[in-house]
Parts: structure tokens; sequence; C-alpha cells
């Protein structure tokens, strides 16, 4: 009913669900870098998938410039345009998580050695599990077909765990025989990776506040 | 006769200009309703207001003292004057206060003052913020429970706040329209030269032209210098001041549509433990409050006395 009145909420509501499949995207290429360079680290797919990562990366970045356009041509009431803008924002620092790591280990041509490997491939696995939690938990924002706040408690496990991977890895790292010049270039990227699931677990604070601000 | 009813006119444009703001100014500041969709449906509403509940408002008002034409004229120019000074002093405006003061200037001149009309109506002036915050207080959690009932997401929040807020705004502009028409033409129905109707069609047409043609600044502005509250409580203040406003159309005394919104403001801060409204603002209402109907009563005296000074030569 009334819809004819609300066009350009219906285009921004689009456009939200574009920007997360892009997202899905992103994590997909990046997973599949991640797993070429863990097979062989100089192989041409790994520079294949860094290249679609970056792609889809860019065209999320598209889609939320669209979405801001849109939002401040007099859509939505300003308190959703601020917690919307703020939302995608917060969402956007996690595909370019995904690339910053890739450029590490391909700019860097660092090679995870045999120790850390069960470790980081948890780390990997988890992160991106409250990646997807935290998709979910956005379009359950706009849809509510389930509960934020379950979502909220999965995510936040999962980050702990995280946490504690990271530290176990640093600490591995460090007790290791390697050079210290490759100590601190694997801990950058332990930090960097464990960061996506610090990020995924405030966005999904976020999504909590947003929908709890809507609560009388 | 035309242009003795120019003193009502701009008093119902300078009206319109300022009040539709207490109606439309949150969603036209936030940018939620474009000006003219606001301006337009204020408009509307305002004029129908005055066309079918207008005439208790003049009833009260035209019995507060006797009038003719050229008395009715001095209450409007002397009313028009305070609200324009009024707002030169940046001071929150009662239009309602200012016509009975004016009004109860020459009533003290013509000794002839019916004080148990003005009794109801200074009664009333005191009750309008605490029926606004009392409303807004009822309303709060009332409609509130049924928001949360609902279990909207963002999307379907937003559009519900906006027709809300559309919705809201246009029966604050009818209760506007309604109370407030008597301050535009009562006095001249009451001097005999104007039927009723007539006095609320022009009282309701001079109230929307000043929404059409200088609400903007007013609502862009004062809409946002008011209070700054979230979209659900700006819904209920509109709504709780529309309620308050429209009761006292039944009851048939002109109040004014800021005092009721800054006392659904002050309730709605009072039921969250907030502060809505600072204290400088407050202690503007409050000056202005006193001033207004003091300041019309003494221009109406001094133009009444002005205009029977007669030239004698040595």
């Amino acid at each position: 009913m009334l819809s004819f009145l609300f066009k350009k909420e219906h285009r921004v509501e689009a456009l939200i669900y574009d920007y997360l499949d892009n997202v899905e995207r992103t994590q997909e290429n990046f997973l599949k870098a991640l797993n070429a360079c863990i097979d062989n680290p100089f192989c041409e797919n790994f520079e294949f998938f860094i290249d679609r990562t970056h792609k889809y990366e860019s065209k999320a970045d598209d889609i939320r410039e669209e979405i801001k356009t849109l939002m401040y041509g007099k859509t939505l009431i300003p308190d959703a345009r601020g917690d919307i803008m703020g939302l995608l924002e917060a969402i956007d620092t996690i595909p370019r998580l995904f690339e910053r790591i890739l450029y590490i280990i391909q700019t860097q041509k660092l090679e995870i050695p045999d120790f850390l490997m069960p470790d980081l491939k948890d780390l990997v696995r988890l992160s991106l599990e409250c990646c997807v939690l935290m998709r979910r938990q956005v379009v359950a924002l706009f849809k509510k077909n389930e509960s934020i706040r379950e979502l909220l408690n999965i995510i936040d496990t999962h980050e702990s765990h995280c946490d504690r991977i990271e530290r176990r890895m640093i600490t591995k790292l460090f007790e290791s025989g390697i050079t210290p010049f490759l100590k601190l270039q694997l801990k950058d990227l332990t930090v960097q990776i464990g960061e996506i699931s610090d990020q995924a677990d405030r966005v999904s604070k976020r999504i909590n506040i947003i929908n709890m601000k809507r609560r009388v | 006769m035309i242009t003795s009813f120019l003193g009502g006119i701009f008093l119902g444009w300078s009206l319109g200009a300022n009040d539709a703001a207490n109606a439309f100014g949150t969603a036209v500041s936030s940018r939620m309703v474009k000006f003219y969709t606001a301006a337009v449906i204020g408009a509307v509403f305002v004029v129908t207001g005055a066309l079918l509940e207008g005439r208790a408002g003049i009833e009260t008002l035209q019995g507060l003292t006797a009038f003719d034409l050229k008395k009715a004229v001095i209450c409007s120019v002397a009313a028009a004057l305070t609200v324009t000074l009024m707002t030169l002093l940046g001071l929150p405006i009662s239009t309602s206060q200012a016509v009975v003061g004016a009004i109860l200037g020459i009533g003290i001149l013509s000794q002839r003052l019916d004080l148990s009309g003005l009794g109801k109506v200074v009664t009333c002036w005191v009750a309008t913020p605490i029926g606004g915050a009392l409303i807004a207080m009822l309303l709060y959690p009332l409609l509130g429970a049924v928001y949360n009932r609902m279990n909207l997401n963002l999307f379907q929040s937003d559009r519900l706040l906006k027709i809300g807020l559309i919705c809201s705004g246009a029966y604050g502009a009818y209760a506007l329209g309604a109370n407030n028409v008597a301050n535009v033409s009562a006095v001249f129905v009451g001097a005999g030269s104007m039927t009723v109707f007539n006095a609320t069609l022009l009282g309701g047409l001079s109230i929307a032209l000043g929404i059409l043609t200088f609400s903007r600044p007013v609502m862009e502005t004062v809409g946002r210098r008011l209070v700054r509250v979230d979209p659900y409580s700006a819904l209920v203040v509109v709504l709780a001041m529309g309620v308050t406003v429209h009761i006292f159309t039944w009851i048939g005394v002109p109040v004014s549509t800021s005092h009721a919104t800054v006392g659904a403001v002050l309730g709605i801060g009072i039921l969250r433990s907030v502060k809505t409204v600072n204290r400088r603002m407050l202690g503007n209402i409050v000056i202005g409050w006193g001033l207004t109907p003091v300041l019309a009563c003494l221009f109406s005296i001094a133009l009444y006395v002005a205009s029977n000074l007669y030239y004698v030569p040595d």
C-alpha cells in the first residue's frame, strides 16, 4: 500500500541487498585467493583472485556511493539515513581488509610456515563465518526474518574464539626459529586477519543498537 | 470597509507564517517532507478547520467586550504590532494572547469587560502547556506499545513515521485553523461587520496565505531550533499539540500552538527523564507568556487614545 510514494526507499533497499551481494562476492574471492596462496603462493590463480577481490570491492564502493547520493536526496528520515550510512561504512571496512590482507601476502611475498597453517585456517574460517552471520544480521534488520540478538551472541562467541587463536598464533610465531623480520611480517598478517572478526563484531553491535533504537 | 480588514488579514498572515512550523516544522526542517507539499496540505487543512470548527472561538472572543468597526481595527493592529515586536525581540509568540490583550485594552477603556469570559480564557492559557504535556505523556506510551507490537523493520518504520508525521501535521494544521481563526476575525464579527461564516473564511484564507508565502524560513529554522527529538517523539509532539489545541477549540478558547508544542516536548522529557527544552528557552517562553497580553493591551489603549485625539487650534 502507498508503495508508489516510496520509490526511492525501495531503490535504497534494493541497492543495500546489491551491496551485500558484492561484499559476499568479495569474500568468496578472498577465500579462493587465500586457498590458492596456501597451495602455491606464486601461482597465477592467486593473482587472478586478487584482481577479482579488488573488482568486487570497488563495485561495492560504487554501490555505497549511489546509496549515499540517493539517501541525501530526501530519502528516508534523517535518523535512518545516518544509521544506514554509518552501518554501510562500518561494513565496508571488511572488504577493504580482505583486499589489504591479500596485498600484504602478494607484495611481501609471504609464505605461511607449516606450524601456523592449522590455526590460520581456523582463524580464516571463523572470521569469514562471522562475516556471513553479520550479513544475515543486516538482512534481519531490514526484513525482520530472524533474531538480531541471537546472531549477535553467535558472532560475539566466534570473535572471542578468533582472539584466542590470534594470540596463540602470535605466541607460536615468537617461539619459532624463523627470522625476526619474518616474525613481524607474519604477526602483521595475523593481526589483520584477526581484525576481520573484530570488525564483524563491531558491525553486529551497531546493528543491535540500530534495532534497539527503533523500539519506543 | 475592505481596508478595515487589512489588520486582521496581516495578523492571519503572520499567524500562518509563524505557527505552521508547529505542525510541519519537524518534517520540513529534517527534509522528510518537501516544503510545498507541507504548505499545501497545511493551507488546505487550516481553511477546513476554520470553516468547520472556527465558530466557537469567535463567539468567545466577540463576547469579551463591545465592539464597533473602529475598535475592531484597533484590536487587530495592536495585536499585529505586538506579534511583530515580539518576533523582532526573538521571543515566542502567542497570537491568541496578543489578540486577547488588545481586546482587554479596548474593554478597559470602554469599561465593558466580561470578566467571566476573560477568566475562562486565562485559565485555558495556563492549561495549554499542561494539557500538551499530559496528552503527550499519555500518547507516548500508548502509541509506543502499538508501534513496538508491530515489530517493523527499518524501512517500514521509516514509512510509518513519515506518513504519521504528514497526517499529524495535517491534523495540527486543522486544529490551528479551527482554534486560531478567532484571533484573526472575531473582532470583526463582534463589530457586526462580518458574518461568522465570512469571518472563518477570511481568517482561514489569510492564515493559509501566510503558510503558503512565508512559512518556509520559519519551518526550516524554528523546526530545527525548537527542540531536537527523535522522529517518534516528534510525531507524538505534533499529535499532542493537535489534540490539545483541538480540545480548546471545543471549549471555544483560542490558545497558542507554540505553548502546546513546548508542553508536549516537556512532557516527553519528563516521561523519558531527559532534558528536551533548555532553560533559556523556558525563560523566553515565560517572559513571552507574560509580556504578550500586557504589550497588546497597552498598544490597543495607546492606539485608541491616539485615534481619539483632535487638533484644537489656539
